[in-house]
C-alpha cells in the first residue's frame, strides 16, 4: 500500500484541505454507517469506510475544547491495549493514542506514518524499514527501532488475538535493528507489500519495555489520562504531535453508550458531540430534519451470505452460482440496510489496491438460476439459511433473500441464531452450511489469507483449490504492481467463478455528530472519520 | 425461648438454606451458558492456540467442583473474585473493583425511587378507598393499572418523548463519570425514578387500596366508628396498621422488582450502575462478574425479605404471642 517514493509529508493535511477524492470506487448514496452490536463488533474487529463529512468549515479551525463521542460500549472488556482491541470503542482510543507505521487516507490510499519507507530485497524477503525521526512518545522518550522491534514482538504472540495474524509471516527472531531509524524485518515467506500488514490498528506502535496498559504511552495526538472500561476515558491533548498543529481540542472524553436510542438521545441534548452507529432509520430521520449532520461513508466492509463448498447442495457449483444469480443485490441493499450501501459483486474489497474491476456487476437472472438447479438436479431445491439479529441488516436480508429465491423455485427456510452462538466456532460459527458474515476489509490480502487459503482459520466457505492458493501466493509474495495485479485478478476471478460468497453489499458507516463539531471527513477506513478525533474542532 | 426469635432463627436458617441452593443454581447456569468467556473475548480470532491461552489464564481449565468451592468460600470471606475477562486480557483487576463504583450509582438511584415508593404506595393505596368510587379512586386505579402493564422501557421512553423531545425540561440521558457522584446533577435522575417509580409503584397502591377496602369493613373498624372514634383515628389507629401487614410484604417485593427495573432503566437513560455492569458482563461471559453480581443480588432479596418479615411482626402485635 504504501511506497518507498512518500514523502515526508503529513498525510492529514490533505485531509483538512479537503482534497481526498473518493474516486470511482466509492460511489453511491452517502450513508449512515452500519450499526453494531458490542458482541459482534467484538467478533469482527473493526472495518474499513469513508465517513462523509458532516459539517463544512468555517474559517479557520477553533481551538480549545474537549470533543465528547459516544460509542457502543464494550463493558470492562474495552481495552487500550492496541494487541488485543477488537470493538469500534477500542478503536477509537488507541487511534488516538497511539501511531500506526502506514497511515490510510480517507480514499484507501496510503502515506508514510511512523514508517517512512519499506525496501524489500529482490525476492521480497527482507525489508529495511526506515522510520520517521523527531517523534516522541508521550513520556517524552524518542522513537525508534527499538520501539518497532518490541511492537512486532509482542503482536507476534498468540494471546494478543487482534495483532498476531499481522506479523505471522514475519521471522521475528531474526529482526534487528541497523541503525536508530532503520529496522531490518525478515520474512518466512515472500510478501511484496508488507506495508500493507501495519494499517491495521491492532499493530500500532508501543514503547519498547511496555509490560501493561493501566497508564498506556503513544506517539499519538491524544495522552492517556483517565480510562475506566465499560465507562469513559478522557485523553487530553498531545502538545508534542509531529503532525504540528494537531489536534485543535484541549482533550476528547469517549463515553460507552450501547444502547442506540440513548446515544443518540444524548447527542441530541448535547451531552456528547457525536455518537458511532447511528440506526439506519434514524439516518433517514435525521437527514431529513438536519438538526444533526449525519456521517455517511462509504466503505468496502462486506456482508455477505456464505455457502459451505464442501456440503450438499452447495458443494455443486451450480447451485452457488444460480443463488448468486437469484439475489436482487439493489433491493437488499435498500430493503436490508435502507439504502446505505452499494451493492456487492462477490469479490470483497470494492476501493481497495488491486480490486478487479473489469468484473461485470452481477445482477438477478432468475431464467438462469433456474436452468442451472435444473441441470444440477436441484429443482425445487429446500435449504435452510441460518441468520441472526448480531448485525442489522442481517436477518433484514436473509427474509428478503428468501422472498427472491421463490421465483426460482427455491424454498428458502431462514432460522434464526442466537447472536452470541453465531460467531463462536465451538457452536455455530464454521459449521453452518449457508449463513450470513460481515467483513471489515483491511486489504485483499488479509481477507484472502484469513478466509480462503487453505488452512485460513476463518474458512466460512470452506473453500479448497490448489490453482488459488498458488496464484493468491504468487500475488501476495510479487513486488512488480502491475504483475501483482494480473495475480490478483486471477485470484478474483477465481471466486467470482466458483466461491462461496455472495456479497450482496460493501455496506456504508453511517455515524452522526453535533452542528459544532467540524473537521471530520469521509474517511472510507473507519467509522466517524476514522476516528481521526485530531482534525475535529467545535465552532463556537 | 420467646416466639420471635424462634421465628427468626427458622428465617435466618431459610433464608441461608436459599442462599445456598441459589449460589448452586447461578454457578450451574453459568456454566452450562453457551459460549466460554475465551471465545466471545476472542471472537472471530478464536484460534485452538488464542483460545488454549486464554482458557489457562482464566483458570477455566479447574474442574467445575473446584470453581465452585473457590468461588464461594471467598464470597463469604467478601473475596468476590477476579473478573475473568480481566484475565484473559492478562491483568488483574478484582470483580469488586469493576463493580463498586457502578453499585454505589445503583444504590443512589434506588434509595432515591424507594424514599419515594414506600410513601407514595401508602398514600396513594389509602386515598382510594377512602372515597370509594369517587373520580380520585377511579384516577388512581386506571392509572396504576396502566403503569402495571407497561414495562420500563416503554415507561422511559415515553417520558423521554414529553420531557425532552416535547418540552425539553430534562436530559435524556443520566451520564456519571467514573469516580463521579449521581448527586451532582441531579436534573439528570429525575426521569430515571420517574421511570423506576412508575413501574413499582403501581403493585404497591393497588395491593395497599385492597388491603384498606377489606379492612373497612370488618366489624372492628365499623365498631370503633359506631363507638364515636374520630374517623381520622380510625383510619390511622384502627384499619391502616391492620392493611399495612399484608402490604409489607408486597412492598418489600416492590424493592426486589425496583432492583430488576434497574438494569433496564440503566440502560434506556445510559446510567453507569450495576445493571449495566451486569448486561455488559453477561454479554462478555466475564463468569466471576456475573456469578458474584447475581450473587449479591440474591443476597440484597432475602435481607429485604426478613426485614419485612420482622416489620410485619412489629404491625401485628398477636404474631408476637406464643401460639
Amino acid at each position: 500500500m504504501t511506497d518507498r517514493q512518500d514523502l515526508d509529508r503529513p498525510p492529514g493535511n490533505d485531509i483538512l484541505d479537503g482534497r481526498f477524492s473518493r474516486g470511482g470506487l466509492l460511489r453511491g448514496a452517502a450513508a449512515l454507517g452500519i450499526g453494531m452490536s458490542p458482541l459482534l463488533a467484538a467478533a469482527c474487529g473493526g472495518g474499513s469506510s469513508s465517513s462523509t463529512a458532516a459539517s463544512s468549515s468555517v474559517g479557520a479551525p477553533r481551538r480549545g475544547g474537549q470533543l465528547k463521542l459516544g460509542f457502543v460500549g464494550g463493558g470492562t472488556a474495552e481495552t487500550v491495549d492496541p494487541f488485543i482491541g477488537v470493538t469500534p470503542i477500542d478503536e477509537g482510543r488507541i487511534q488516538n493514542l497511539y501511531d500506526p507505521m502506514v497511515i490510510v487516507n480517507p480514499d484507501l490510499t496510503t502515506s508514510p506514518g511512523l514508517a517512512l519507507e519499506w525496501n524489500p530485497n529482490s525476492d521480497a524477503t527482507v525489508y529495511e524499514v526506515k522510520l520517521r525521526d523527531g517523534v516522541t512518545f508521550h513520556n517524552g522518550k524518542s522513537f525508534g527501532a527499538d520501539d518497532v522491534i518490541y511492537s512486532i514482538q509482542q503482536m507476534s504472540k498468540p494471546a494478543n488475538f487482534g495483532s498476531y495474524p499481522f506479523v505471522s509471516g514475519i521471522d521475528v527472531a531474526n529482526m534487528k535493528a541497523i541503525n536508530k531509524h532503520l529496522v531490518r524485518i525478515p520474512l518466512k515467506a515472500p510478501d511484496g507489500d508488507l506495508a500493507a500488514n501495519f494499517t491495521y490498528y491492532n499493530t500500532w506502535m508501543i514503547p519498547a519495555g511496555t509490560t501493561d496498559f493501566k497508564h498506556p504511552i503513544g506517539t499519538g495526538p491524544f495522552a492517556f489520562e483517565s480510562f475506566t472500561p465499560g465507562q469513559q476515558s478522557v485523553f487530553k491533548k498531545n502538545p508534542n504531535y509531529w503532525q504540528t498543529g494537531k489536534p485543535y481540542v484541549d482533550s476528547l472524553m469517549i463515553t460507552s453508550i450501547t444502547d442506540p436510542t440513548a446515544r443518540l438521545n444524548a447527542l441530541l441534548a448535547g451531552t456528547i458531540d457525536g455518537m458511532a452507529q447511528l440506526p439506519f432509520q434514524e439516518a433517514k430521520a435525521h437527514q431529513a430534519t438536519g438538526d444533526i449532520n449525519v456521517l455517511v461513508a462509504p466503505s468496502p466492509q462486506a456482508m455477505m451470505f456464505y455457502m459451505d463448498t464442501q456440503k450438499a447442495p452447495f458443494s455443486d457449483n451450480r447451485v452457488r452460482q444460480a443463488f448468486r444469480l437469484i439475489a436482487d443485490r439493489p433491493a437488499l441493499v435498500e430493503g436490508a440496510i435502507s439504502g446505505f450501501g452499494t451493492v456487492g459483486n462477490d469479490t470483497v474489497g470494492k476501493g481497495l489496491p488491486y480490486y478487479d474491476t473489469s468484473l461485470p456487476q452481477r445482477v438477478q437472472d432468475i431464467d438462469k438460476a433456474k436452468s442451472l438447479l435444473k441441470a444440477a438436479g436441484q429443482s425445487n431445491l429446500k435449504v435452510e439459511f441460518q441468520t441472526s439479529d448480531i448485525f442489522p441488516g442481517f436477518v433484514e436480508s436473509a427474509t428478503l433473500f428468501a422472498q427472491q429465491a421463490k421465483a426460482a423455485g427455491v424454498t428458502v427456510n431462514l432460522k434464526q441464531e442466537p447472536a452470541n452462538s453465531y460467531y463462536n466456532p465451538s457452536l455455530l460459527y464454521l459449521k453452518m452450511a449457508f449463513a450470513e458474515t460481515q467483513w471489515p476489509m483491511l486489504s485483499l490480502k488479509y481477507f484472502y489469507l484469513q478466509a480462503l487459503s487453505t488452512g485460513a482459520p476463518y474458512n466460512e466457505t470452506h473453500f479448497k483449490s490448489a490453482a488459488f492458493n498458488t496464484a493468491l501466493a504468487n500475488a501476495i509474495g510479487e513486488l512488480d504492481k502491475t504483475k501483482a495485479q494480473d495475480y490478483w485478478n486471477q485470484v478474483q476471478q477465481i471466486q467470482y467463478d466458483q466461491g462461496g460468497y455472495l456479497q450482496w453489499t460493501n455496506a456504508d458507516w453511517v455515524d452522526a455528530v453535533s452542528k459544532k463539531v467540524q473537521g471530520l471527513k469521509p474517511h472510507a477506513a473507519g467509522a466517524l472519520g476514522n476516528y481521526l478525533f485530531m482534525d475535529a474542532w467545535l465552532s463556537a | 425461648m420467646s416466639p420471635v426469635l424462634a421465628f427468626l432463627g427458622r428465617r435466618l436458617l431459610g433464608a441461608f438454606v436459599a442462599l445456598f441452593v441459589a449460589s448452586i443454581v447461578i454457578f450451574a447456569a453459568l456454566n452450562i451458558l453457551p459460549g466460554d468467556p475465551a471465545s466471545v473475548i476472542l471472537g472471530r480470532n478464536a484460534t485452538p492456540q488464542a483460545h488454549a491461552v486464554l482458557t489457562k489464564r482464566m483458570q477455566l481449565d479447574r474442574p467445575a467442583t473446584t470453581r465452585y468451592v473457590d468461588w464461594l468460600t471467598g464470597f463469604v470471606h467478601g473475596d468476590l473474585g477476579v473478573s475473568a475477562v480481566s484475565l484473559a486480557q492478562g491483568q488483574h483487576d478484582t470483580v469488586w473493583q469493576q463493580i463498586s463504583g457502578p453499585l454505589k450509582n445503583s444504590a443512589i438511584l434506588a434509595a432515591i425511587a424507594a424514599f419515594f415508593m414506600i410513601p407514595l404506595s401508602i398514600g396513594l393505596g389509602v386515598i382510594g378507598p377512602i372515597y370509594p368510587g369517587k373520580p380520585i379512586d377511579h384516577a388512581i386505579s386506571v392509572l396504576s393499572l396502566g403503569a402495571i402493564a407497561l414495562p420500563e422501557f416503554v415507561t422511559g421512553s415515553l417520558l423521554i418523548g414529553v420531557f425532552f423531545v416535547a418540552l425539553d425540561w430534562l436530559p435524556p440521558v443520566a451520564i456519571v463519570p467514573p469516580g463521579g457522584n449521581p448527586l451532582d446533577n441531579p436534573s439528570q435522575l429525575v426521569l430515571p425514578v420517574l421511570t423506576l417509580l412508575f413501574a413499582s409503584l403501581a403493585a404497591g397502591v393497588r395491593m395497599v387500596r385492597a388491603g384498606m377496602t377489606e379492612v373497612l369493613q370488618t366489624e372492628y373498624v365499623q365498631t370503633a366508628r359506631l363507638n364515636g372514634v374520630a374517623e381520622r383515628r380510625v383510619l390511622s389507629r384502627y384499619a391502616l396498621r391492620n392493611a399495612l401487614a399484608p402490604s409489607v410484604q408486597v412492598l418489600a417485593q416492590n424493592l426486589q422488582w425496583l432492583i430488576g427495573g434497574i438494569i433496564i432503566t440503566e440502560s434506556v437513560f445510559a446510567y453507569p450502575g450495576i445493571g449495566t455492569t451486569l448486561v455488559n458482563a453477561v454479554q462478555n461471559r466475564d463468569v466471576t462478574v456475573v456469578q458474584s453480581v447475581a450473587m449479591l443480588i440474591a443476597v440484597v432479596y432475602v435481607v429485604l425479605n426478613l426485614l419485612a418479615d420482622l416489620v410485619v411482626m412489629l404491625l401485628v402485635p398477636k404474631l408476637r404471642e406464643p401460639v
